[in-house]
C-alpha cells in the first residue's frame, strides 16, 4: 500500500470516498492523538498536546457548568449551540469513536437534564425531537471532519519527514565514501524510523555468493541465523516477515536492498515490534530507504565495471601506439641491415674492399642502433610497471658522466664530444645503470641531430639544491610546439607529419620517452631548453640528498685535495 | 701449442659465426649447446698442462641453456680450475653481472657483442690466466703513469705522486686485476674490509680523489673506468 492517492481528487467515486473514509476512520482510531508516531519523534514541536482526555473532560465541563449554571437565563436553542461547541472542541483531543460515544452520551444527558420535561427521556415538543437528532447529527459530523483533517495531516507530516529522512540518507550515502559508513547510515535511518537497529548485509556485487567473504560486509554483528535469512532474502530480492504477506510469523523483518534489474545488494534485518509493522506507510518507509542503498550499491558496481573497461581499452590503445611506435622504429635500420647484407652476398665480389669495409661497418653501426632500442623499449616496459624497483645506491655525478662519454666515444669515435664537471658535486642517489642509459640516450640524440664539426656537450653543475646533467647541441633546435611532445613516445606519428623541423621528422622515438621515465623514477625531472645560440639543453634535474659520512680513517683524507 | 677454448652456446648461429672467427684467430675450439655436452667434454679432453691442469685455457659461456643455466657449470669449474671465464649473455641485470663476477666468472659481454671486443676481453683474461702461474705482477704503466706495488711508488710524469695508504691500496687491488672489472663489493672486500661491502659512497669519494690525483680531467676518465652498477677498471698495462 502506498501513499494514498489525494482524497479530494478522486471524490466522484462514491465507493472508493467510502472505502477511503473507512482508512480515515480506521486510521483516525487507530492513531488518533494517543501514540505518536516514531517518525514523528523527531520532531517535537509537532507532538500532539499532553493530556487530552484532561483537555476534553475540562471542555466538556465548563460547557456543562455554562448549560446547568444559566439553566434559566438562556433558551434550548443557546442550550443546543454550546453543546454543539464543546463537542466539537472535545473532539480536537478525543479519538474518532471516544469523541462519537461522549457526544451521543452528552445528547442524551442533555435530553435529561435541559429539554422538558426534564429528569425524563421523553421530549414533550416534537420539534424538540428533531432538535436533538440534529445536534446529535452536527456533533457527529462536526467530529468526524475534524478527525479526518488530524489523520491528514499527520500524514501530511509523516511524508514530509520521510521525504526529509530519504534526503538525509540519500546525502549521508553521498558523502561517505565506503560501503561501511554507508551502511551506517542506513543503519541510522532505520533505527529513526522504526526504533530498532537493523542489522545488515551489504555486497559488492548482486552475484556474489555467501561463500566470498571478501565482496560482502555486515553490520550490526548478526547471527549465523540471521546471514542465513539474509542471504534468502537476497537471493529471492523480497520482504519477509510481519506486515510484508510473505511468512509473517517471523519474529523479525527482512527486507531486501534492491538494485534495478531485480537483483538485490544485501539486506536488512529487522526485530520489528508487530505494532510499528501495522502502521502504513512505516513499511514502505524502511525498503525505500533500504532501496536507495540497493541503488547506491548498484550504480557503483556499474561505475567500477565502466571503469574497468574503460582502464582496459585505455591500457590496449596504449600498448597499440607503443607497438606501432616501435614497430616503426625497428623498421629503419633493419632495412640497413638487410641492404648491406644482402649486397654484400649477391655482389660481395664486385665491390671494392672499401665498399665492402663500408657496408659491413654499416651492419654493425646499425645493429648497435637495433641493440640500443631494444634496450630502451625494455626499460619502458619496466619503468611502466606497477611497483617498479630501482637498485638505488650513491654515485658521483662525475663518474656517471665519464662513463657516458666513454661508451659514447666507443660507437661514435669521429664525433667531438666535451664532458665538464663543476668540481666539489655531491654524491647522488641514483640506479648507475638506468642514469647511465639516460645520459648515454640523450647523447646519441644530441648527436643525431646536430652535424659532425660541431661539439656535443654533457655538464654536470650544481644549481641550487638540485644537480643539474645538461647534454647540449648546437643543432637545429626543437619548434616550441614540440618541445613537451618530444618526450611522448605515441606522439611520433603527428610530430612526423605536421612539422617542419628535420631534426624532430627524424624522431627520438622511444628514446626520449625512456630518459624522461628514468628521470622522473628518480623523482626528479627532464627538461628542454632551447639555447641561446641555437641547438636544445636537455637537462635532467636531481634533488640533491645528504650523502651518508665518511668515517676518516685516512688521517690525510681531507687533505687529499692540497 | 694451440690455445683451446670451450664455447658453451645454444643458438646454433651465433655458435658457428664464433667458431669461425675463433678459428681465424688460431684457436682451437670446442663447441657444447648444453651443460650436459660441455660436462662431457671437459671429461673427455683431460687435463692439460698448459692450463693448470684444466682441460681447455678459456671458457666462453652463455647462460641460459637448454638444460640448466650457465651458473651451475661456473660453479663446478670454479671449484677446481682458475681457467679463465667469459660470461656471455642476453641478460642484462646489473645484479646478475655483478653475482658473476663475485662467484668467480673474469669478465661478462652482454649481447650483442663485436668480435673485436670479444677477441680483446679473451686476451685479458688469457693474460691473466699467465700472471696467475707467474711471480704476480709489480710493475704498471700507462701513458706517464709508473706503478710499482713493490714499493708503493707511484710516478706522475716523473714526478711522484702523494697517496694515502688507502687510495694506495684501491689502486693497488685495481692494478692486480688491470684490465678487468673488480666489482664495487670486491674493492670494498679488499680495501676497507668485509663489513664495508654496503658502504659504495666510500669507494665513490675515494674514487673521486685517485683521479682528482691521476687523471687530467676526472670528469673524462682515461685510466680508472667506471662500469656503472658493477665496478671499477684500471686499463690495461702497457708496460
Amino acid at each position: 500500500m502506498t501513499w494514498l492517492p489525494g482524497i479530494d481528487a478522486s471524490a466522484d467515486f462514491w465507493p472508493a470516498r467510502l472505502r477511503q473514509a473507512w482508512l480515515v476512520v480506521r486510521e483516525a482510531s487507530m492513531s488518533g492523538t494517543v501514540a505518536p508516531m516514531r517518525d514523528d519523534a523527531a520532531h517535537p514541536s509537532r507532538r500532539p498536546a499532553r493530556w487530552p482526555w484532561a483537555w476534553a473532560c475540562a471542555v466538556w465541563a465548563v460547557a456543562w457548568l455554562l448549560m446547568l449554571g444559566l439553566d434559566r437565563h438562556i433558551g434550548l436553542a443557546q442550550a443546543a449551540v454550546t453543546l454543539v461547541l464543546a463537542s466539537a472542541l472535545a473532539a480536537i483531543w478525543l479519538p474518532l469513536v471516544a469523541s462519537l460515544a461522549t457526544t451521543t452520551l452528552a445528547v442524551f444527558a442533555f435530553d435529561w437534564f435541559v429539554v422538558p420535561p426534564r429528569h425524563s427521556f421523553s421530549v414533550e415538543l416534537s420539534e424538540d425531537v428533531l432538535l436533538l437528532a440534529e445536534i446529535l447529527l452536527l456533533s457527529w459530523v462536526v467530529t468526524a471532519l475534524l478527525a479526518r483533517g488530524r489523520v491528514l495531516a499527520t500524514r501530511a507530516r509523516r511524508s514530509a519527514s520521510h521525504a526529509d529522512q530519504m534526503r538525509r540518507l540519500g546525502d549521508a550515502l553521498r558523502e561517505a565514501e565506503d560501503p561501511l559508513r554507508r551502511g551506517q547510515a542506513l543503519c541510522q535511518a532505520l533505527d529513526d524510523l522504526l526504533g530498532e537497529a537493523p542489522r545488515l548485509l551489504l555486497l559488492r556485487d548482486a552475484t556474489t555468493l555467501p561463500a566470498d567473504d571478501r565482496a560482502s560486509t555486515t553490520l550490526g554483528a548478526p547471527s549465523a541465523d540471521d546471514l542465513v535469512g539474509m542471504w534468502h532474502c537476497v537471493r529471492l530480492c523480497q520482504q519477509f516477515g510481519p506486515g510484508t504477506g510473505h511468512e509473517p510469523e517471523l519474529p523479525a523483518l527482512y527486507l531486501p536492498l534492491r538494485g534495478t534489474e531485480g537483483a538485490a545488494y544485501g539486506a536488512a534485518m529487522i526485530a520489528a515490534n508487530p505494532r510499528d509493522m501495522t502502521t502504513p506507510d512505516v513499511l514502505v518507509q524502511a525498503q525505500a530507504l533500504c532501496d536507495q542503498m540497493g541503488q547506491l550499491l548498484h550504480r557503483a558496481r556499474t561505475q567500477r565495471q565502466a571503469e574497468s573497461a574503460h582502464a582496459h581499452a585505455q591500457g590496449q590503445t596504449v600498448r597499440n601506439a607503443l607497438l606501432a611506435a616501435i614497430s616503426h622504429d625497428y623498421r629503419t635500420p633493419l632495412a640497413a641491415i638487410m641492404g648491406a647484407a644482402s649486397s654484400l652476398r649477391d655482389q660481395g665480389d664486385k665491390l671494392t674492399s672499401g665498399q665492402r669495409e663500408r657496408l659491413a661497418g654499416s651492419i654493425v653501426a646499425e645493429t648497435r642502433q637495433l641493440s640500443r632500442l631494444t634496450d630502451n623499449t625494455l626499460q619502458l616496459v619496466r619503468l611502466d610497471a606497477p611497483g617498479v624497483k630501482l637498485h638505488l645506491d650513491w654515485e658521483s655525478p662525475d663518474e656517471l658522466a665519464g662513463a657516458a662519454i666513454d661508451r659514447a666515444r666507443k660507437h661514435d669515435p669521429d664525433r667531438r664530444i666535451k664532458v665538464w664537471a663543476e668540481p666539489g658535486l655531491p654524491l647522488v642517489r641514483c640506479d648507475a645503470v638506468l642514469f647511465s642509459q639516460m645520459l648515454e640516450n640523450l647523447i646519441d640524440n644530441a648527436l643525431k641531430y646536430s652535424d659532425s664539426p660541431a661539439p656535443v656537450e654533457l655538464s654536470v653543475r650544481r644549481h641550487g639544491e638540485h644537480v643539474v646533467f645538461a647534454v647540449r647541441d648546437s643543432g637545429p633546435g626543437v619548434e616550441p610546439a614540440w618541445r613537451e611532445k618530444i618526450f611522448e613516445v605515441f606522439q611520433r606519428g603527428d610530430w612526423r607529419s605536421g612539422s617542419s623541423n628535420s631534426a624532430a621528422q627524424r624522431g627520438a622515438g622511444v628514446g626520449l620517452a625512456v630518459c624522461r621515465a628514468i628521470a622522473l623514477a628518480h623523482g626528479g625531472d627532464l627538461k628542454l631548453r632551447p639555447r641561446s645560440h641555437g641547438g636544445s639543453s636537455f637537462e635532467c634535474w636531481l634533488r640533491e640528498e645528504e650523502a651518508p659520512r665518511v668515517d676518516a680513517r685516512d688521517s690525510t683524507l681531507d687533505g687529499a685535495s692540497s | 701449442m694451440t690455445l683451446r677454448v670451450l664455447l658453451v652456446e645454444d643458438d646454433r648461429e651465433l655458435c658457428r659465426t664464433l667458431k669461425d672467427a675463433m678459428t681465424a684467430e688460431g684457436y682451437e675450439m670446442f663447441t657444447a649447446a648444453s651443460l650436459s655436452e660441455s660436462f662431457a667434454l671437459l671429461t673427455g679432453l683431460g687435463s692439460r698442462p698448459t692450463s693448470g691442469g684444466a682441460p681447455v685455457d678459456l671458457v666462453l659461456l652463455d647462460l641460459g641453456l637448454p638444460d640448466g643455466d650457465g651458473e651451475q657449470l661456473l660453479a663446478a669449474l670454479r671449484q677446481k680450475h682458475t681457467v679463465p671465464l667469459i660470461v656471455i649473455s642476453a641478460r642484462e641485470s646489473d645484479g646478475q653481472k655483478v653475482r658473476l663476477l663475485d662467484a668467480g666468472a673474469d669478465d661478462y659481454l652482454v649481447k650483442p657483442f663485436s668480435i673485436r671486443e670479444l677477441l680483446a676481453r679473451m686476451r685479458v683474461g688469457l693474460r691473466h690466466r699467465g700472471t696467475s702461474v707467474a711471480p704476480a705482477v709489480t710493475r704498471y704503466a700507462v701513458g706517464e703513469l709508473a706503478i710499482d706495488l713493490g714499493t708503493r711508488d707511484v710516478m706522475l710524469a716523473g714526478k711522484p705522486v702523494h697517496l694515502t695508504p688507502t687510495e694506495f691500496n684501491l689502486l693497488a687491488r685495481l692494478v692486480r686485476s688491470a684490465g678487468q672489472v673488480v666489482t664495487h663489493r670486491q674493492l670494498l672486500m679488499d680495501v676497507w674490509g668485509a663489513e664495508f661491502t654496503e658502504h659504495t659512497h666510500y669507494l665513490r669519494l675515494y674514487m673521486a680523489q685517485l683521479r682528482g690525483k691521476l687523471e687530467e680531467n676526472p670528469a673524462d676518465p682515461q685510466l680508472l673506468m667506471n662500469e656503472p652498477g658493477v665496478g671499477y677498471r684500471i686499463v690495461e698495462s702497457q708496460g
